[in-house]
């Protein structure tokens, strides 16, 4: 029996971090940093924006932040902004159902087949390149004002991704199991739902996260144009009564909206849905 | 030696080491070529990629034609064309979209010139980067049209509205693509360059700038076309020229084919400058790169 060897604890004892060295590594992580100057950031906009209104613009061009924060709180308040964003954004899914019903057959066609790629290759493009503006036009001419107009035109706006991506998930799909169905004679039926959809899942859901804030953009433009409820319809009244203080508290609504889905629905989702893929790599 | 290897390697006329898949494909042009299937040999060019796409084009004229026909208030393509012919004729066409093509000049240089500096400065530095990194996702986050209805209360009808609102509207997006760029210079190479005393503008020119020129021309591609469409809603909201102010001049006289017709010459010259600029720009800057890089990015 030897004698327990002290002299390890002893240097772990000497080497033990100090309370000094945890403030040391605090101060030096850049967590820390990220956070405290992010807020500098804003608290530093928010102080230039209260010095310039009264200051500089006068306070019906400019109001100070704690105005537009006060009609903030009157709008909740009030449950216009709750009303408003349910209609808005009902539209807004309604678009996206569409596209994924008419997009994701659409998308498994270019992917399998060279003919289908091509014939669809110039809608995809030029979809993909319309000016809002000329969407919302065609709402108008088409619909006039009603509900359906946004809804049709999100549709138009997201069908291009929704195809491409199912597109480039088809291409991924696994060449050997696709081979290995074939030897095994699995109907086309089976392939696709037990091969090719878990390989265009992920695909469809970054063309979602891509999206998002763009069909919402646009079903709130088409509001403002012929819509008679939800976000744009309350800015395009804003603007008719020249309320600068309504605007920029629609403004701030719409921000808190689109991070809101983004951070709240949309990234928790894709983690849960990716999280039996690669544990160790992180989803940005 | 392996049995099994040594009888691979003496068959007569085979290589073990070769691929055998290109002799394949090889093998089945070639009966494809002396075999036509009669669907081949009689449909194949209707099968063709450039038979496709001219099929998809007339397809879409044909449903835009039938949905015209049918419903009263969509504009026939041939009625929308006419009117760009007359319109042309009343000799309304250029001015609006030459004043329109003007505005997009000045504000998208602004916004190429404020856009590459501020995203080098915050690729480049950190504490810069996270001063503003929720500003920037802020302002992505925030549509052109509300930006555009506050210059109107802003500025009025006037010539900073449109610039402003383009500016405001898509600097983020080439903020977001230069950081990116900057952050993605090679460490190493910068490192091994400093090693070696290479000199900054030296260095600058072939290491930075190549790999930033990438991320710049892609982020400015999404930029124009933000820029363009901010600038059209302006127009549209309350402005007297440009094409989206004849766009709502037709609308408020409740001429539709007038507002298609517009809507159409819209989307004709940002994809024209898509075509001919933008992408043979963006071409450019890739060239530095591998085939196989290419195809992947």
């Amino acid at each position: 029996m030897s004698t327990p060897d002290y002299t390890i604890d002893q240097a772990a004892a000497a080497e033990r971090p100090r309370f000094v060295d945890y403030m040391v590594r605090f101060f030096k992580s850049r967590r820390l940093w990220r956070t405290v100057l992010s807020l500098a950031g804003a608290f530093a906009f928010l102080a230039l924006w209260d010095y310039a209104s009264g200051n500089i613009w006068a306070v019906y061009i400019l109001p100070s932040p704690i105005d537009v924060f006060n009609q903030m709180k009157e709008l909740v308040q009030d449950g216009t902004v709750w009303h408003a964003f349910w209609a808005t954004l009902r539209k807004t899914l309604y678009g996206w159902g569409a596209a994924f019903v008419i997009g994701v057959p659409i998308g498994l066609l270019m992917g399998r087949y060279r003919y289908a790629n091509a014939f669809f290759q110039d809608f995809v493009y030029i979809l993909a390149n319309v000016p809002l503006l000329v969407y919302a036009v065609i709402s108008l001419v088409i619909f006039g004002v009603s509900d359906t107009g946004p809804a049709f035109v999100v549709l138009l706006l997201v069908l291009p991704a929704v195809a491409i991506n199912t597109a480039a998930g088809v291409k991924s799909a696994d060449e050997g199991l696709l081979s290995m169905s074939r030897s095994f004679n699995r109907s086309p039926l089976a392939v696709t739902k037990s091969v090719i959809f878990p390989a265009v899942t992920p695909f469809l859901l970054a063309a979602g996260r891509v999206s998002f804030a763009d069909s919402w953009k646009l079903a709130a433009l088409t509001e403002t144009f012929g819509g008679s409820s939800g976000i744009g319809f309350e800015l395009n009244t804003s603007f008719e009564l020249f309320s600068v203080v309504d605007a920029l508290a629609w403004m701030f609504f719409f921000v808190l909206f689109v991070i809101l889905i983004e951070r709240v629905l949309l990234l928790p989702a894709e983690r849960r849905i990716f999280s039996w893929r690669n544990p160790g790599e992180k989803l940005v | 030696m392996d049995p099994l290897e040594a009888t691979q390697s003496n068959l007569p006329g085979i290589d073990p080491t070769q691929e055998t898949e290109r002799d394949l494909k090889d093998f089945e042009a070639e009966v494809a070529a002396k075999h036509p299937s009669r669907r081949r040999r009689y449909f194949g060019w209707l099968l063709s990629d450039e038979a496709a796409r001219w099929t998809a084009r007339l397809a879409a004229l044909a449903i835009w034609a039938i949905a015209g026909a049918m419903f009263d208030r969509i504009p026939t393509p041939w009625a929308t064309f006419s009117f760009i012919i007359d319109e042309a004729q009343r000799g309304e066409l250029w001015g609006p979209i030459w004043v329109t093509l003007k505005r997009a000049i000045i504000g998208l240089s602004i916004v190429l010139v404020l856009g590459v500096f501020l995203g080098f400065l915050m690729g480049r530095f950190w504490p810069i980067r996270y001063l503003t990194t929720d500003l920037v996702m802020a302002a992505i986050a925030l549509p052109a049209f509300i930006w555009a209805l506050l210059a109107v209360m802003w500025f009025g009808f006037s010539e900073e509205a449109p610039i402003f609102v383009c500016v405001v509207s898509a600097t983020p997006m080439l903020i977001v693509n230069t950081r990116e760029g900057a952050a993605a210079v090679d460490h190493q190479l910068s490192k091994m360059s400093a090693a070696y005393k290479v000199s900054k503008v030296k260095e600058f020119r072939h290491l930075v700038l190549p790999t930033m020129s990438e991320y710049i021309f892609a982020g400015f591609r999404v930029a124009v076309l933000a820029g363009w469409g901010a600038i059209l809603l302006v127009e549209w909201f309350g402005n007297g020229s440009g094409m989206g102010w004849r766009a709502q001049y037709w609308y408020d006289g409740l001429n539709f084919n007038g507002m298609l017709g517009w809507g159409v010459l819209m989307l004709v010259v940002i994809v024209a400058i898509d075509r001919l600029i933008m992408q043979p720009a963006l071409n450019r800057t890739r060239r530095w790169r591998s085939r196989e890089d290419q195809a992947w990015s």
